[in-house]
């Protein structure tokens, strides 16, 4: 803005006073000089003209509504909580009593459990659970009734206990495919024991003094033992014989099974 | 006695603060940033922002208005400085007496010749306003913005902008009267 004086008034005055005679606050001696500068200065003039239009412009602007989900979506940036969720906490909240709000924090923390919980596939998975167990419960003759008898001493308990398992002992026993496998067992055991080198087992040899090798002697119903005996000699330890007597030896063969 | 109950927990008298704040707060944003979704951003910052720092308010040291437009025209100058790039070919950079090479409005708004009714007309005016002001510098708009949109006064308004009074008062007699030569250039040659 050039800055020359005119009508005793340079254009930098007329530019500071050019708010205050828009908002009507300039009077007396103040006014007459501003406006005989208007009329007088080739810049300021058209200036004034300008300013005051544009501020008439600026006024018929009128206010802009914000969108309706603002004031919501600042609460929730910022608290978050959108607005109707704390309206109805906080008319709410001196109603509730301690335990109220610890079931209601109880359920709160569950929510996410329970909505998975009631998922068709999870509820098809626990409905097939209590089924299966129900069933494992009735074959080893757990009867609800029986609950409300059952005595919860340290005694009483460790009687259930081995009553329980001696029953389902028994019934395993007695499961026919159990003892015929368990037969089965015992017969082939019995058959391959004998090809089985077994632990050598010092044998008393009373009276032995021929320091021979032991003759084994074969499990078998073929196995013979060869004794000579005198046919004609008496039993008894008492009777002796002199060796170099005739007497007549019979050859006698004894066959012995040997289980 | 808001802004205390607000900083001691009280989540309904931030939720009143926001209530009374946010018609004002948005419309600086739209008025600044020229477009809607920018002002609803901008003004979900400002109050974020204010959420953040109202411990820190001074009732002392100014009102409580102009302590949040403060936030508000700080928050507007770095969203400018951010988006600068994206308005390379924009005018609003440059200097207040090269806009006069800028595109003229008359491309942007629509015949005036023959409005079908007042309230049309009224409308479209607003928007070639709304246009225009986009067309000013940032401390030219910011200035008349505050002053004829907030009749804020002189002395909030040197608060806010950080400038002596002096200055505020030259950037709103000059933002008036660019604004009112673009918008008389506009009509003269849509007429």
């Amino acid at each position: 803005m050039p800055d020359h004086t005119s009508n005793g008034m340079q254009c930098h005055e007329f530019d500071l006073l050019l708010t205050d005679m828009l908002d009507g606050v300039l009077g007396g001696a103040q006014l007459d000089a501003f406006q005989a500068h208007a009329r007088s200065c080739s810049v300021c003039g058209p200036l004034l003209a300008e300013v005051e239009a544009g501020r008439n412009w600026l006024k018929g602007l009128t206010e802009v509504e914000p969108p309706a989900g603002l004031v919501n979506n600042i609460l929730a940036s910022t608290t978050g909580v959108d607005s109707q969720r704390l309206r109805v906490n906080v008319a709410a909240q001196p109603q509730f009593s301690w335990w109220e709000r610890v079931q209601a924090w109880i359920s709160g923390a569950m929510q996410p459990v329970w909505a998975t919980v009631r998922q068709p596939r999870f509820a098809m998975s626990f409905g097939m659970a209590f089924f299966s167990l129900s069933v494992a419960l009735s074959m080893l003759g757990v009867k609800p009734a029986d609950l409300r008898q059952i005595s919860l001493r340290p005694a009483a308990i460790r009687h259930t206990f081995y009553n329980t398992q001696a029953r389902i002992v028994r019934y395993y026993d007695n499961i026919r495919l159990v003892y015929e496998l368990q037969a089965a067992a015992s017969k082939i055991r019995r058959n391959v024991r004998p090809a089985e080198p077994g632990p050598a087992k010092p044998k008393e040899h009373k009276n032995d003094t021929t320091e021979q090798p032991e003759q084994k002697q074969e499990r078998n119903y073929s196995q013979s033992d060869h004794q000579f005996l005198l046919a004609g000699a008496p039993l008894g330890p008492s009777v002796v014989y002199p060796l170099n007597q005739d007497l007549p030896v019979v050859s006698v063969t004894t066959y012995r099974r040997f289980v | 006695m808001l802004v205390r109950r607000c900083v001691a927990g009280d989540a309904a008298a931030w939720e009143e603060i926001v209530r009374t704040y946010n018609r004002r707060i948005y419309n600086i944003c739209y008025r600044f940033a020229g477009s809607a979704s920018d002002a609803e951003d901008l003004t979900q910052e400002v109050f974020i922002k204010m959420y953040r720092t109202l411990s820190s308010y001074d009732s002392s040291k100014g009102a409580f208005v102009t302590w949040v437009t403060t936030i508000t025209r700080n928050l507007l100058v770095d969203h400018f400085r951010k988006t600068k790039q994206d308005r390379l070919t924009d005018s609003i950079d440059a200097p207040v007496s090269a806009q006069e090479d800028a595109q003229p409005l008359s491309e942007q708004i629509q015949d005036q010749s023959a409005p079908p009714d007042q309230r049309v007309r009224s409308r479209e005016v607003g928007e070639s306003v709304h246009a225009a002001l986009s067309k000013l510098s940032p401390e030219l708009r910011e200035a008349v913005i505050l002053r004829d949109l907030q009749d804020f006064d002189y002395r909030e308004i040197a608060t806010v902008l950080k400038v002596p009074e002096g200055t505020v008062k030259s950037r709103i007699n000059r933002g008036r009267a660019e604004l009112a030569r673009l918008l008389q250039r506009t009509y003269r040659q849509v007429m």
